[in-house]
């Protein structure tokens, strides 16, 4: 299915007209509409309706930048499946960030964040960075993202129930976003400057010749063989980064330290403490007799009833 | 070997900054605005280990490492403090601290 896929890929691919560097006013095209589409997509004030004009409008501008990326790489004249699996994580990684920033509630933007680092975790795989794709899922996927979940669980649930004015303002600022216009403008401007930058020179292949891996180096060399790259990124890390190391450790330590003297005890000193109100019994609580061995009763406004044993 | 050129990763990995970066600028949610530093992040660990590649070395691979350190110890300090200012006000917008801006 995917070999077959693949072929009519590399079919398409030379269709396309071939260029060399991508035109900076293509460049500028796209930003302008996309930037548009992102002001009608995030949540804000416009009827419903507009945010799916506005993704409409970002959804087709993505496409046309992916036409013209892909006759940008017509040149390298070879598709293998290493592409495709390209092509599909950088579009779920860009379209579940888009969806991150536009979502109205947190927890769907977090579980799309965590999409996110998955197709993020596929792209370093497929730049041969294993062990890196793994850490990113478990810490990334794994601690942050349930350490976010947890706060916007907690934020929630600690809103108690007589505070409307509090659940409106949840409402409200959830929905409309702050200056859409500036921030799309900037962001994109941003984004263009990156284009121009990025797409100034034809493409340069991954792993130049000019520069031989390091298993080549060390073969040369005449070090012991290793084999994959977790272990030469540990030989490198303990090797040449080892203060970098400890550094880390220290700084994730300090963190931990921080984060409980932070997040600790004025909890309880600052939330709202609610009057008590004292009630006076008016009739007595336990029955009135002359029985000094009766359970003494203390406090109350009867006079029949002993205050204190007589005992 | 992989047929795509640097170029590629380096867009995948603008494109995410330049998304968590409006993000970051319109949500008024406290905890959506730290989602989107850590897609900014996100971005920059692309871009890193494209180029860890193209260069053959380790260094980018290393450098992502802290990346993910800083962001561990970001995330538990920012997380720590949204607690703590959704204590204080009983609201998660970013707005209620405007006062915060001098």
């Amino acid at each position: 299915m995917l070999a077959a896929f693949s072929s009519a890929f590399g079919l398409l691919l030379p269709l396309a007209y071939s260029a060399q560097v991508l035109e900076p006013a293509a460049i500028l095209a796209l930003c302008v509409s996309a930037g548009i589409g992102t002001v009608f997509l995030l949540p804000s004030h416009f009827h419903p309706s507009w945010r799916k004009v506005g993704g409409a409008i970002l959804l087709l501008s993505g496409l046309t930048f992916l036409f013209l990326v892909l006759r940008y790489t017509a040149e390298v004249k070879q598709t293998n499946l290493h592409t495709i699996y390209f092509w599909i994580f950088s579009a779920i990684a860009i379209f579940s960030a888009a969806r991150v920033i536009t979502h109205r509630q947190p927890v769907y933007s977090a579980l799309y964040f965590v999409l996110t680092v998955f197709a993020s975790a596929g792209l370093f795989i497929l730049l041969g960075a294993d062990f890196m794709a793994g850490a990113l899922v478990i810490i990334y996927a794994g601690a942050i993202l349930i350490t976010y979940v947890f706060v916007i669980m907690l934020a929630v649930e600690a809103r108690s129930p007589d505070h409307q004015s509090a659940a409106q303002m949840m409402a409200d600022y959830d929905d409309y976003s702050r200056d859409p216009f500036i921030a799309s403008a900037i962001g994109y401007a941003l984004m263009g400057v990156l284009m121009f930058v990025i797409f100034d020179r034809s493409p340069t292949t991954l792993l130049p010749a000019h520069n031989p891996s390091p298993a080549a180096v060390r073969a040369q060399s005449g070090a012991p063989d290793v084999s994959g790259n977790t272990q030469e990124l540990g030989i490198y890390l303990f090797s040449s980064q080892q203060v970098s190391l400890e550094l880390a450790g220290l700084i994730l330590t300090i963190a931990m330290v921080g984060a409980i003297v932070i997040a600790r005890r004025r909890v309880l000193r600052l939330r709202p403490v609610a009057p008590v109100v004292v009630e006076m019994v008016v009739f007595p609580a336990t029955p009135v007799d002359d029985n000094p061995h009766s359970i003494p009763v203390y406090g109350t406004d009867n006079p029949t009833q002993k205050a204190y044993p007589e005992t | 070997m992989t047929t795509l050129a640097l170029q590629h990763y380096l867009v995948v990995g603008a494109i995410l900054f330049v998304i968590g970066m409006i993000g970051f600028m319109t949500r008024r949610n406290l905890i959506v605005m730290f989602l989107c530093t850590e897609l900014m992040f996100q971005g920059v660990a692309i871009n890193l280990i494209a180029f860890s590649k193209y260069h053959a070395n380790f260094g980018g691979q290393a450098f992502v490492i802290f990346v993910l350190v800083i962001a561990a110890a970001e995330a538990s300090l920012a997380l720590g403090l949204v607690v703590l200012l959704f204590r204080q006000k009983n609201t998660l917008d970013a707005d209620a601290w405007r006062e915060l801006r001098g």
